[in-house]
């Protein structure tokens, strides 16, 4: 098969992985449909500083093993690449989702109100702190299937991290245009955030296994948690 | 419908926590010192949700399998904890103490600490309030009579000391000579005994006598004549009987 007479050039477009390419005055000369959504939360320094560390000795193409995160996006490697002085390349590769092997438990869930859920719990938090805590909600959510006890103790240890934060903000959206696929079934996605100046990490563990078990991705920073539930209707 | 008296900002939160997981099938339990209204509260917000006592672990077990929504009270006398299964049920249960906490946070989504009295200085004055109410209607005194302010507000074990304090401190205030006497009869009946009887309990009486006498009149020159009595008299009366 005679390969040069294909353009690859579209394909590195619609690839699902990020790819950018630099001159060497750290100008973006090039980059695909996924890198323009991921430099929403990274900027062209940190990635230009990233491909010039990880850049093979002497022209050529390197991958790297790492873990880097941006906001949701986390990656597992890279591949840094150049083939002249002026320009340089880098590539990175989307860690899979985490597939969930245990099977949903559907018969446990029950359609509910997630607002009322997450309103009661806040109402708890309030028992036990102070903290200053606004709350921004979308009251169209529709309702949807939930295993409401276990989503309960996830909101409480997701909460109870933010025991000694400053101004916790809370908001809770649907995931424009991102599903999730269960039990062969596309759903949408509900994003839970919650942030503040600081937080504890000491019950992430627990916090992961609660999750898990209602199929929910949950991103643990610093500052923040947020939880993407699937909005599952029947 | 019976109400639920409090100021208490947890208390409140509480409620409203209560109120919004009301229709949904989660496990909640309310956790704090005895006699701090953790019952009353449950009954309150759940009327007609049949109740079972930990006291009693098989009734508990029954009742689970016969019954969706369930209030279970004194959960740490409970001693097959970790067998339970709450899946897709409404539980309310109280606690005097944590138990386990472990277990306790995997058993339930909510859990709520109740504060105990001391903290909620409104709720004592309410409290009071309906208790010299209660005590006067019980005991068939009337209430112009009484001087609130002067009830020790007893709260070493919450409400059951103030409840306590209240009608104790009214009992005495309403008694006349005969029925101290009878008091006094029946007490004797029960404790006279051994070869000292007379000096043993004649405390009983003059103990009582020299005390308010010497808070009444202050000194114990006026006392003694008051009472009839020789100063010296009186003097070794109160040195024998250990008053200061």
């Amino acid at each position: 098969m005679n390969t040069t007479s294909i353009n690859f050039e579209s394909f590195v477009e619609w690839d699902t992985n990020p790819f950018i390419l630099f001159n060497n005055q750290e100008k973006i000369l090039y980059l695909n449909n996924a890198a323009e959504l991921l430099f929403g939360y990274v900027s062209k320094k940190e990635l230009y500083d990233i491909a010039i560390s990880y850049a093979p000795q002497s022209f050529g193409y390197k991958t790297t093993s790492l873990s880097l995160s941006y906001d949701s996006f986390s990656f597992h490697a890279i591949t840094v690449g150049y083939e002249n002085e002026e320009q340089i390349s880098i590539r990175l590769y989307y860690t899979p989702r985490i597939k969930h092997t245990e099977k949903l438990e559907t018969t446990k869930f029950i359609t509910t109100d997630i607002n009322i859920l997450l309103e009661a719990n806040i109402a708890l938090f309030k028992t036990k702190n102070q903290n200053p805590l606004t709350l921004l909600t979308d009251q169209d959510l529709p309702p949807f299937k939930i295993d409401q006890n276990n989503f309960s103790k996830l909101l409480r240890k997701v909460l109870d991290t933010f025991r000694s934060s400053d101004s916790i903000n809370i908001s809770l959206k649907l995931l424009i245009g991102q599903h999730v696929i269960i039990d062969n079934k596309k759903e949408a996605i509900v994003q839970l955030s919650i942030q503040a100046n600081g937080r504890y990490a000491d019950t992430d563990n627990e916090i992961h296994n609660f999750a898990a078990q209602s199929h929910i991705k949950c991103i643990l920073q610093e500052h923040s948690i947020k939880l993407e539930i699937p909005l599952i209707q029947e | 419908m019976e109400t639920f008296f409090t100021t208490s900002d947890k208390i409140q939160h509480i409620i409203k926590s209560f109120n919004l997981t009301k229709t949904l099938f989660v496990s909640s339990i309310i956790i704090g010192e005895a006699h701090t209204g953790k019952k009353s509260l449950a009954r309150y917000l759940f009327p007609d949700t049949p109740l079972v006592s930990g006291e009693n672990q098989e009734e508990v077990k029954a009742a689970l399998e016969n019954h969706d929504e369930l209030i279970i009270t004194d959960f740490e006398k409970l001693s097959n904890q970790n067998s339970l299964d709450f899946t897709n049920k409404r539980i309310i249960a109280t606690a005097n103490y944590m138990g386990n906490p472990q277990l306790i946070d995997t058993l339930f989504a909510f859990i709520y600490t109740m504060p105990p009295l001391k903290d909620r200085p409104d709720d004592i004055e309410y409290l009071k309030k309906l208790f010299i109410k209660e005590a006067c209607s019980t005991l068939i005194i009337d209430k112009k009579e009484i001087d609130t302010d002067a009830i020790a507000t007893n709260l070493t074990s919450n409400t059951e000391s103030l409840k306590k304090s209240v009608y104790m401190h009214l009992m005495k205030h309403s008694l006349n000579a005969t029925e101290i006497e009878s008091i006094l009869y029946e007490y004797l009946l029960k404790h006279l005994d051994g070869n000292d009887g007379y000096r043993e309990f004649l405390g009983l009486y003059e103990k009582p006598l020299i005390k308010a006498g010497l808070k009444k009149f202050g000194s114990q020159l006026q006392l003694s004549q008051v009472l009839g009595i020789n100063r010296n008299t009186l003097r070794k009366k109160i040195h024998e009987h250990n008053i200061d």
